[in-house]
């Protein structure tokens, strides 16, 4: 402001000198001396501001930046190589069953995690997520070294990689839960990884030495092995065409999975495995351990083509168990998994979910994106194990059944990129294996059919 | 194939891949007005080091304020050498940082100071102000431009230039005191480094009088010519002694000691003395170089830190640490 005043004024004095006055010699030189230092006052106010200005722009270049966009908060030191990620996942669920299920109706609180990711020296980068809903547990806790992107070595608890939708992050599948052959992949577990993109990023390959879990097992307390033997997995995803823009197959990844291991379980081979309901549909003897070599693999692709997103996989399962003193035998149990997605609105789909163009914001006429999902799904369980008495076989044919298909329909509204709603109907139906009697209110008695909604908010 | 051809064939190609020329790339982290100097010495350094080695060094350069320039090192900068305005300055990277041993200064010869300067008065063409000596500078009226002596080596000597003068002329530290807290109030602007007083003094039209690292003040009379400065010479100045060294834990750590080491010993050499020269820095050890220049430098009675201040710990201390005479003397 004193600069302004002053360069008004400046002109107004060059007029007056310019004026034909005449004035004593002494007078026009204290005249011009004035001026001069008015000149000079101008030019010091200018240059301290540009070096206010040029201080100001250094800072900012070397200060941390701080990013708040849909929830996600991020905390970036100025040369980006350290920074900390803030995110966070809450999903609230009321589940609707049929007649036969319905003292099953309930809010649910289904997850509930804070996420926090960070990085540093552009090489080190970690990942802790502690579990709130449930079981209280740290989901993740990992720190993985980049040496390059095709040498990566993680360390700590992460999933296991095997199954492709497993691998997939829970807000951005295609159903508000997961596949039932999904019962018969490892989860999260305990160990160290080595993996990385090579083939100009058209592999991926991950090599996993773990502890070992159960099918949807997971190492709930991050705790020491159970038994000294360790599982091994390993897998291989190739997206052949991720470079090629243009080609109708850009989108298409195809893989194998497999994980091995020996088993000394005490508390068996596994809790249960889970309809679409989450209701349990098979579960061993209690007196049933894994006693001896486990071996899972499972072929999986997937493909996202503009608004179409498809995503497959077939899981095998092959596991030594023993009931009590009797001797130990191998069973294999199956699934298989297809989901179909499209986006009404016209969004890419993707395997790391959809984008939505616009927020849902009905006074500016913007309703967010709309996703049409369906899914054929099943386990084919080995019928050997229902096989003999009831003091020797490996399960009740009575409360258990031994195939279960599942059919999968279901809407997701996305509001935002962090908002999203679930509205996903389930029919499973099960049959029975040979000598079945179950009780009239038994789950396996009758098909289940399941509506389950979703609020979710992921950022 | 026998297992002794293939072995042989295999140390065949290890040799080779040793012997390949490499690509190296050294940071020089300098002060403020050397940037034209390292531009041709780099250039210089590069070729006979590639002659020599067959190795291709590229120098990156960094400059500003001498002080804020050995803070960026402390702070992480992975400046391979440090080349600044002074001894005090390199003297942090081992007091703050242990980057560098506290010998660090008998590695090179000439106590790590490959050139010397002093400080120079610039003023405009026909001196209107009639400045001669740094008595003129304290008088009312005269506006004086110099950089900030707690981001810049040049300001710190600039800052003792004038001190030791008023000490000599006047009597005493008390009333060199006086005399420099009238000179600063004379300071309309402080810049963070030399450069940026330049650019002040000469490009914005600031002040009467800028005080100037000589070469910095023969550089500008080059640019812009006699026609708009002058250099005034005063009756005393101070021997600057720019210093530099490797960093140590930078160089470990890069795998660069001996191209660092040499590219610093390369300034003590007859081309490297010769561009310091040719660049109005004072050549400190060739007698063919000092030869060369010795008219261009004019005839000052010179005094040392060491004499006058007991060495840069000691002048440091007393000046300009928190709550030293600059901070007493300066009110912004």
């Amino acid at each position: 402001m004193r600069t302004h005043r002053i360069r008004q004024l400046a002109p107004a004095l060059l007029a007056l000198l310019a004026l034909p006055i005449t004035l004593p010699a002494n007078e026009l030189a204290a005249l011009r001396e004035q001026l001069r230092q008015l000149e000079q006052k101008i030019l010091i106010l200018e240059r301290k501001q540009e070096l206010k200005d040029e201080a100001a722009a250094a800072a900012a270049k070397s200060a941390a930046k701080v990013t708040v966009s849909d929830g996600r908060v991020e905390i970036a030191s100025a040369d980006g190589a350290a920074s900390l990620r803030l995110r966070g996942l809450v999903q609230g669920d009321y589940r609707w069953y049929d007649a036969a299920n319905e003292p099953n109706d309930t809010f649910i609180l289904r997850r509930a995690r804070l996420i926090f990711e960070g990085r540093f020296n552009n090489v080190f980068s970690y990942v802790i997520q502690p579990e709130l809903a449930g079981t209280i547990q740290i989901l993740d806790a990992n720190v993985n070294v980049a040496f390059t992107p095709a040498f990566n070595v993680r360390v700590g608890k992460f999933k296991t990689p095997v199954g492709l939708e497993q691998l997939q992050s829970d807000p951005v599948a295609f159903f508000n839960e997961r596949s039932v052959a999904t019962n018969l992949t490892p989860n999260r577990d305990v160990g160290v990884q080595f993996h990385g993109d090579v083939l100009g990023k058209t592999l991926n390959y991950t090599v996993a030495l773990l502890n070992g879990v159960p099918d949807a097992g997971n190492n709930t307390t991050g705790s020491a092995d159970f038994d000294s033997d360790k599982t091994v997995a390993v897998r291989l995803f190739a997206t052949p065409f991720a470079h090629d823009k243009d080609s109708a197959l850009n989108g298409l990844g195809v893989g194998f999975a497999a994980s091995v291991g020996d088993y000394a379980t005490a508390s068996g081979r596994t809790s249960g495995y889970r309809t679409d309901g989450q209701q349990t549909f098979f579960a061993y003897d209690s007196s049933v351990v894994a006693n001896g070599r486990g071996f899972t693999w499972s072929p999986q692709a997937y493909y996202y083509g503009g608004p179409l997103g498809i995503l497959a996989e077939y899981v095998g399962s092959a596991i030594e168990v023993q009931r009590g003193t009797l001797a130990g035998r191998e069973v294999k149990n199956h699934g298989y998994n297809l989901s179909v997605g499209y986006v009404l609105t016209g969004e890419d789909s993707s395997y790391r979910g959809v984008t939505p163009r616009t927020a849902f914001n009905p006074a500016a006429g913007t309703w967010g994106a709309f996703e049409v999902v369906a899914r054929l799904a099943g386990v084919d369980i080995d019928d050997t194990v229902f096989a003999g008495t009831a003091a020797g076989r490996l399960a009740n044919p009575s409360v258990s059944a031994t195939q279960l298909t599942t059919y999968g329909f279901g809407l997701n509204w996305h509001l935002s990129r962090s908002v999203r709603t679930n509205f996903d109907v389930f029919r499973n139906e099960f049959d029975l294996a040979p000598g079945a009697a179950p009780a009239a209110n038994a789950l396996i008695t009758e098909a289940e059919t399941t509506f389950i909604t979703r609020v979710q908010v992921a950022f | 194939m026998k297992l002794s051809s293939l072995f042989l064939i295999a140390a065949a190609l290890a040799t080779a891949g040793v012997a390949a020329a490499k690509n190296i790339q050294l940071l020089n982290v300098s002060y403020d007005p050397t940037r034209e100097l390292y531009t041709d010495f780099n250039r210089a350094f590069a070729a006979h080091w590639e002659a020599k080695t067959g190795d291709v060094v590229t120098v990156k350069q960094s400059h500003g304020g001498s002080g804020k320039q050995a803070r960026s090192v402390i702070d992480g900068l992975p400046a391979d050498v440090v080349t600044l305005a002074l001894a005090g300055d390199v003297d942090a990277l081992h007091a703050n940082g242990r980057l560098i041993p506290a010998d660090w200064q008998q590695r090179l010869p000439h106590n790590s100071a490959p050139y010397t300067s002093t400080i120079v008065f610039l003023v405009r063409a026909g001196n209107p102000r009639g400045i001669k000596d740094w008595d003129d500078l304290a008088k009312p009226g005269v506006s004086v431009i110099t950089p900030n002596p707690k981001t810049s080596g040049g300001a710190q000597w600039n800052y003792l230039a004038a001190w030791e003068f008023a000490r000599r002329k006047l009597g005493g530290d008390e009333a060199a005191k006086v005399f420099v807290r009238t000179l600063y109030k004379n300071v309309p602007v402080l810049d963070s480094g030399a450069r940026g007083s330049t650019t002040t003094f000469v490009q914005r039209g600031i002040g009467d009088v800028f005080i100037s690292w000589e070469n910095e003040a023969f550089l500008a009379l080059k640019e812009f010519g006699p026609d708009k400065f002058e250099i005034v010479v005063p009756s005393l100045s101070i021997l600057a002694e720019p210093t530099v060294t490797v960093v140590d834990k930078v160089v470990k750590k890069k795998g660069t000691a001996e191209v660092a080491r040499a590219y610093l010993e390369y300034l003590y050499s007859e081309e490297g003395q010769d561009i310091a020269g040719r660049h109005f820095y004072r050549p400190a050890v060739s007698a063919k170089a000092k030869a060369k220049y010795a008219a261009q430098f004019p005839q000052v009675e010179l005094f040392t830190i060491g004499e006058a201040f007991g060495g840069w710990a000691q002048a440091k201390k007393t000046h300009f640490a928190d709550g030293g005479t600059f901070d007493q003397i300066y009110a912004p």
